[in-house]
């Protein structure tokens, strides 16, 4: 079954156009235009979800895919925005790595990461994909977190990387029961809130959000 | 055998016919996003005969690269049109080239074009030159890895094949790696028509312009036909776009289905246009140095085409 779904042409357009998004992420160096490609690779993520929905019957990831809609293309894109505008920060992203760099590093990243997957082995019941784009959004997630200087990359790094997960859970397992799933989203969002309290924190206390100035000590 | 010279003539003229008259329609389609009225679509038929007219002034100092370098670029472009289907996806000169041909004269022509800029002395010349080459160095390979990406899904790189095999796909051919491969090719299409986050075709202005300051020296004829084949090579590109990446409609023999096949080419033509007009009526130029950037996200996209090609067919 998840052969038929994972192996199918419009699946691995979204799964390919989900990439897309991320390197999008890792092009850009606006603020906002991070955020716009966060909230795209959301949509695309709930749609995978729609089509696995679909095509296993089973009602409870139509409202996992709703709930990924809402919350993750809609509510935290919104938070991100509110949080940019309310601390009037610089829209242009710090970097250590520039973009060239990133961009291919990104791409060492996709093949390490194909690697990886096809030597587990477990391609006997799904695209490897699927699983192997998983397993590139977190690696990429984790770049983002170490090579962008703002606060908010740093957030964004860790929601791409929540959305590799998503997405690897789904293509494993069909998603993991209703609960686990609410209880998962409900964390990001506190996850999210939490961090921009925090990051309204470090902008109060060091009057930017560079995380370079966390490194020096304040007594 | 006269079919097939039937075939090649008639491929030339349409090339030779249709070049200005997209440039004028892509200029008339950006003066409608711009709410002006804009010239004509034929002014550009215009300005070419103009410009045959007048005769041409050329510095003294200037060696014979000078003077031939306007014949070379635009002979190896109007050869790159012989080997990209147009209205017919089965090729007479198939055999004689595949795509890295064409990649390739299209570098030849580039070549000639900035060694005569740098002729003539000049430092407008010089610094369109080192520009030139600059973006050069970034379009090429990102340009191999897309059309590669194609190749290996077809299994081959002669232009007709890919063409034909295609169009006869049908809507199946469209997957991950052929999406990520023509977005990739419509970004160096961008820079190789020396479109506006790259170049801007319209301005004079010293400090921005890239072709535009290498062709500074030309006048009369000579300019005339680096114009006519500047046109031309933004035919050529737009038809490497439309033919590989959705040739349905395009006739695979000769015979009455071309005609057919002509008004699907045109539209489709006209649509590139329209979305390349779209383009830059709605982004600024970039600074220079941003466009590497750019390029290497096109450069990525081709790999990640590449990439999911070989996840999806070999995974």
């Amino acid at each position: 079954m998840s052969e038929l779904v994972f192996g199918s042409k419009i699946m691995q357009l979204i799964i390919a156009l989900i990439l897309v998004s991320t390197f999008m992420i890792l092009g850009s160096t606006r603020l906002y235009s991070c955020v716009r490609a966060f909230g795209i690779q959301s949509f695309l993520l709930a749609s995978v979800a729609g089509i696995v929905a679909y095509s296993t019957g089973r009602y409870e990831i139509y409202i996992i895919a709703l709930l990924t809609l809402v919350i993750k293309a809609a509510v935290i894109p919104y938070i991100f925005i509110y949080i940019i505008r309310e601390i009037k920060v610089k829209r242009e992203i710090d970097l250590y790595v520039n973009i060239s760099p990133s961009l291919i590093i990104g791409g060492v990243l996709i093949v390490i990461s194909y690697y990886l997957i096809r030597s587990i082995n477990i391609r006997t019941e799904l695209s490897s994909f699927a699983l192997s784009a998983s397993m590139s959004l977190v690696s990429i997630g984790l770049f983002i977190m170490i090579s962008r200087k703002k606060a908010i990359m740093q957030m964004l790094g860790i929601l791409i990387m929540e959305n590799g997960l998503f997405l690897g859970a789904i293509s494993l397992t069909h998603g993991m029961p209703l609960l686990v799933e609410l209880g998962i989203f409900f964390d990001v969002l506190i996850g999210v809130l939490i961090m921009g309290i925090l990051i309204f924190r470090i902008n109060k206390t060091f009057e930017c959000i560079d995380t370079d100035m966390l490194k020096t000590l304040i007594g | 055998m006269l079919i097939q010279a039937g075939i090649v003539l008639l491929q030339v003229l349409i090339i030779l016919a249709l070049a200005p008259l997209l440039s004028g329609i892509i200029k008339k389609i950006k003066a409608f996003f711009q709410i002006r009225k804009g010239p004509s679509i034929f002014q550009p038929y215009y300005d070419i005969a103009k410009l045959l007219r007048k005769e041409s002034v050329v510095s003294e100092n200037v060696s014979w690269v000078f003077h031939a370098a306007p014949a070379i670029s635009f002979a190896a472009i109007l050869t790159a049109g012989l080997l990209i289907p147009i209205y017919i996806s089965d090729m007479p000169f198939d055999f004689a080239g595949d795509l890295i041909a064409v990649v390739y004269l299209f570098a030849l022509a580039r070549f000639f074009t900035a060694l005569a800029s740098l002729d003539t002395g000049s430092s407008f010349g010089g610094m369109g030159a080192s520009r030139e080459m600059f973006i050069a160095s970034m379009v090429e390979p990102a340009l191999m890895l897309s059309v590669f990406a194609i190749a290996l899904n077809v299994g081959s790189t002669n232009l007709s094949y890919i063409s034909q095999t295609i169009s006869m796909a049908g809507i199946d051919a469209v997957s991950p790696y052929h999406l990520l491969a023509f977005v990739a090719l419509f970004i160096i299409a961008i820079a190789e028509t020396g479109r506006i986050p790259v170049d801007n075709p319209a301005t004079h202005l010293e400090l921005t312009m890239i072709h535009e300051a290498m062709i500074l020296e030309y006048s009369g004829k000579q300019l005339a036909i680096i114009e006519l084949g500047v046109m031309i090579k933004q035919l050529l590109v737009f038809s490497l776009l439309a033919n590989i990446f959705f040739p349905w409609g395009i006739s695979s023999g000769f015979g009455i289905g071309i005609v057919i096949s002509l008004i699907v080419y045109l539209i489709k033509i006209v649509f590139l246009g329209a979305c390349m007009a779209m383009l830059e009526t709605s982004t600024a130029k970039w600074r220079l140095f941003r466009l590497p950037n750019l390029l290497s996200i096109s450069l990525m996209l081709s790999f990640l085409a590449l990439v999911s090609f070989i996840i999806v067919k070999g995974g």
